[in-house]
């Protein structure tokens, strides 16, 4: 492995190249499909290959192959050259790598319980006493639960990425994921959907801690009362408390993507858009001062977690956000060159046939100084929204929409009845500057971004406290 | 071994190693992809691969694998260990043996056409469509062009040994005048004469252009022509969600609906990989079973879902060619055209908005069909049917059902639409649907 990326970048320059980076990357996954109480299929994969990227007067070229042998390499990695090289002319700003903190390192994470002590037959097993736990909690309330799909995934990615200034990572991230879809149905309360995203880069270990029965099991209750409880939602302007998950959701549409150096330049213009920040925007207010967003790959156990991105630099937690000033953007090598400042080590790539880019991590509102009751006690007149399920964004990163699935009336400082489907929808700036209060609390949930043509969906996290916006306005659901 | 004789040799391996059922799809692809921003390339990408599907029953055990290491080793250890794996799992709740063939298929529909796959001759057709996009107004233009080559061979114990080839070209182009004023377009082809990227560079600066200082748009419930784009995004919503499988899952506002008029009896929509030469043409379907012209849903009609073989059993229905293995999915979609130039649909809008684009849809509930979209690049008010201003900030939040069922009229000339928000190749033309409703930000 050492040997092929040695040779690949050698002679890359050996060719002219004025960087090259090699990318030994190998993603090995087991995944269970289970619908409705029937296991659909166990699958499993294997995805091994080199991605090659240099770059030739000032062109980038990429090449990718999964066939390993020198001659295939050799073959790649003139393809990269002939990429680049063809497509040199209409360059005409020419591109170059930016500095950054180079490693030399291998980073290994070690599962406490490894995926292989766990056979299909017990992973099959702890899914169909989930999908019961379901049943089970909905029938207390007289509901049905009449489609349920889960997906149990773990999966073990090796990389090696050498480049030709001397980087040189070595690193093994197991990663498990667990996803749910239930729709519930009361002959009343209609539908409800509500889906479930857990991840975390570690062994079995974090499954077993996530207890999934439990989970599904208090999810389903909560979903249950709403179907047969809520009320119309009130609409109108009010405060609102917003619960860490859809605080994770805000911080990743809202502050991580706007804070994308290679959107700001517009590179990613016709896929997911660019962003209402400009490349002078740092130092901009774009909320009040109890907005601080982080994004931090070094979280242990994160599902966004590395410690050295795939252009081989040290990662380090980003304070995007500062007090509601823009205060950093992320970037890579390019951008970092063109901004003038050193890479923050937010390039990566989903697999060895695709190109590294900018992306999150664990994008965060970091936690404030209040107690959880506190944000209460100081609202009069309310809702409190603890999850969701519609949710988006226009590819400007201004106007976004956020419908509540449990979300609850708080009266006085007490959380009341469930309410229906409460609707967000707000400008980015809008949201942040009506935040007066965060709580100390602090929780992530896992998701997968997408950017990238082809389309790159990687682990992240998103999280945050609970956060109180002060008179919003909330539209009710559509009737 | 040739490369080309494995699929053969893996559904061997399955019956000696005990599989009552084995399939296996090589699919070896070339790929060349040019990306470009601010009127200049990005980044050029040389994709080459090979690999290897594998899904495998004993009985009602089920297992599948995917590998790109396509050493006999590591083939026959994957082989060995699927069995072993479907052998462990608990049994699903129904069997449905792999269709037993041989089968003929379409021999228009195994060749593909020859497309080129050269940097140099992909960057003309880059530069060809940016200036375009520039000749018609736009001052910067970013996006994707892509080339690819690909050859599908399967072999199933159902007898099955096939192979077919597939080729395209696609160009995404967006055109800006202002961070705020863009237009976006495609040429999609299967065939190199049906691609015309500096008709996608046109269109695109033309929509930028008459986006031109946009207003904020006032929420409400409009009559609303939907270009391709957007009609394509709804349309692969509605085939997409006719997998029995979603269906099943409750991931779909199609559940239950099957001889119920969902949609305005002006949408016929057709998932057809027969059109040769088109970009999702396909012979033959991951359970080797050949593929067919289905009507999901015909004068606003859900007719049938679409399914592979364990689906259909669990239906009590037929396959209808669509195996995805585990997932059932259209191929090619296509709606059937109206009568209505862009101008008669135009003229029976009073007071209503044009949007040529979207992005972001998600569902509050795919079982009721609640949703909502963000229209992007050009949103237009129309006023007696002609366009007077662009609009920005606003969004379509609606159901799915009841945007089927306000088709008003169609257009009659149709374009190819795949993108990075419609994901399954897709012929549409402009839609007219009443009271879509859009609302705004609230603060």
């Amino acid at each position: 492995m050492e040997d092929l990326a040695e040779f690949i970048v050698e002679s890359a320059v050996g060719m002219g190249a004025e960087y090259a980076e090699a990318r030994l990357h190998t993603d090995l996954r087991e995944s269970i499909i289970f619908k409705n109480n029937v296991l659909e299929a166990f699958t499993f994969e294997e995805s091994r290959g080199v991605g090659i990227r240099v770059l030739v007067d000032g062109s980038l070229g990429f090449a990718s192959t999964n066939r390993l042998r020198k001659d295939d390499i050799k073959k790649a990695l003139k393809q990269a050259f002939k990429a680049a090289k063809s497509t040199s002319k209409l360059v005409k700003h020419k591109i170059s790598m930016g500095k950054g903190e180079l490693g030399n390192e291998k980073v290994i994470v070690k599962p406490r319980v490894s995926f292989t002590s766990v056979d299909p037959e017990a992973r099959t097993s702890l899914i169909k006493e989930t999908d019961e736990e379901i049943i089970s909690s909905a029938s207390t309330f007289d509901v049905k639960v009449p489609a349920r799909i889960m997906t149990l995934d773990t999966w073990i990615t090796e990389k090696l990425v050498k480049t030709s200034d001397g980087a040189s990572i070595y690193s093994v991230t197991p990663r498990i994921a667990f996803f749910a879809l239930i729709t519930l149905f009361h002959p009343q309360g209609g539908l409800l959907q509500r889906y479930i995203n857990l991840g975390e880069t570690g062994g079995w270990e974090a499954c077993e801690r996530w207890n999934l029965p439990r989970i599904l099991h208090e999810e389903t209750s909560a979903l249950a009362r709403v179907l047969i409880e809520a009320k119309k939602s009130p609409a109108g302007e009010m405060d609102v408390i917003l619960g860490p998950e859809i605080v994770g959701i805000v911080s990743h549409e809202s502050c991580g993507h706007p804070c994308e150096a290679d959107r700001i330049l517009g590179r990613e213009a016709a896929q997911a858009g660019e962003t209402f920040l400009k490349s002078d925007s740092i130092g901009l207010r774009v909320g009040s001062k109890y907005v601080n967003v982080a994004d931090d790959p070094t979280i242990k156990g994160s599902f966004g977690f590395y410690l050295y991105d795939d252009e081989g630099v040290k990662a380090r937690r980003r304070i995007l956000i500062k007090e509601g000033v823009i205060n950093e953007f992320l970037h890579n090598r390019e951008t970092a060159s063109i901004f003038g400042v050193m890479s923050n080590g937010a390039s990566r790539a989903v697999a060895y046939n695709r190109e590294p880019i900018i992306r999150m991590s664990n994008t965060f509102f970091l936690p404030g100084d209040y107690s959880k009751d506190e944000l209460f006690e100081d609202v009069k007149e309310g809702i409190y929204v603890k999850s969701f399920m519609e949710w988006n964004i226009d590819d400007r990163r201004f106007n976004q929409r956020y419908v509540g699935l449990e979300a609850y009336k708080i009266e006085n400082g007490e959380i009341k009845n469930p309410v229906r489907a409460p609707v967000l929808e707000m400008t980015t700036i809008g949201l942040w500057s009506a935040v007066d209060a965060a709580s100390k609390d602090l929780e992530f949930q896992a998701a997968y971004c997408g950017k990238g043509d082809p389309m790159q969906g990687i682990p992240v996290w998103t999280g945050g406290p609970h956060i109180r916006l002060r008179k919003v306005r909330v539209g009710g659901m559509r009737e | 071994m040739n490369v080309k004789e494995i699929p053969s040799y893996i559904v061997d391996l399955g019956r000696k190693y005990g599989a009552t059922d084995i399939a296996a799809k090589l699919i070896e692809s070339q790929k060349v992809m040019i990306r470009f921003s601010n009127n200049e390339v990005t980044i050029s990408k040389i994709f080459h691969e090979a690999t290897i599907e594998i899904f495998v029953m004993v009985e009602k055990h089920r297992a599948a694998t995917s590998i790109n290491t396509l050493s006999i080793k590591n083939i026959e250890r994957n082989v060995k260990t699927l069995i072993r794996v479907a052998k462990m799992t608990t049994p699903a709740d129904v069997y449905a043996p792999l269709p037993k063939g041989p089968f003929s298929y379409d021999p228009r529909l195994l060749k593909a056409p020859e497309v080129p796959l050269d940097p140099e001759t992909l960057s003309s057709y880059v530069e060809r469509a940016i200036n375009s996009a520039l000749e018609s107004g736009a001052k910067r233009a970013a996006g994707t062009l892509s080339a690819f080559k690909s050859e599908i061979s399967i072999a199933t114990s159902g007898e099955v040994y096939a192979s077919q080839e597939k080729a395209g070209l696609e160009l995404s182009i967006r055109a800006f005048i202002s961070d705020v004023a863009t237009g976006h377009f495609l040429s999609i082809a299967g065939k190199p004469e049906d691609f015309n990227p500096e008709e996608a560079g046109r269109v695109a600066g033309e929509i930028a252009r008459a986006a031109d200082n946009p207003v904020p748009g006032e929420p409400g419930k409009y009559m609303t022509l939907l270009g391709p784009m957007v009609f394509a995004d709804i349309v692969n919503q509605v085939g997409i969600l006719s997998s029995a499988f979603l269906v099943d899952a409750g991931q779909s506002f199609l559940v239950d609906k099957i001889g119920e008029k969902i949609s305005s009896e002006k949408f016929t929509l057709v998932d057809d990989p027969t059109l040769a030469g088109s970009i999702g043409a396909r012979a033959f379907d991951d359970e080797g079973v050949p593929t067919r012209r289905n009507i999901i849903v015909e004068n606003g009609v859900l007719k049938t879902y679409l399914h592979n073989s364990i689906t259909a059993k669990k239906f009590g229905k037929e396959t209808t060619g669509n195996a995805g293995i585990i997932v059932p999915t259209p191929w090619n979609l296509i709606v059937e055209p109206g009568g209505k130039s862009f101008e008669e649909l135009s003229a029976q809008i009073d007071d209503g908005i044009y949007v040529t684009n979207d992005w972001y849809l998600r569902y509050q509930n795919y079982r009721t069909g609640d949703f909502s979209t963000l229209p992007r690049d050009g949103i237009f008010r129309i006023r007696r049917g002609e366009i007077v201003s662009s609009f920005r900030e606003l969004r379509i939040s609606d159901n799915m059902l009841r945007i089927l069922q306000n088709i008003v009229d169609l257009g009659r000339s149709r374009v190819w639409i795949k993108w990075w928000e419609v994901e399954i190749p897709s012929l549409v033309p402009h839609a007219l649907i009443s009271e879509v409703n859009f609302t705004k930000p609230l603060i």
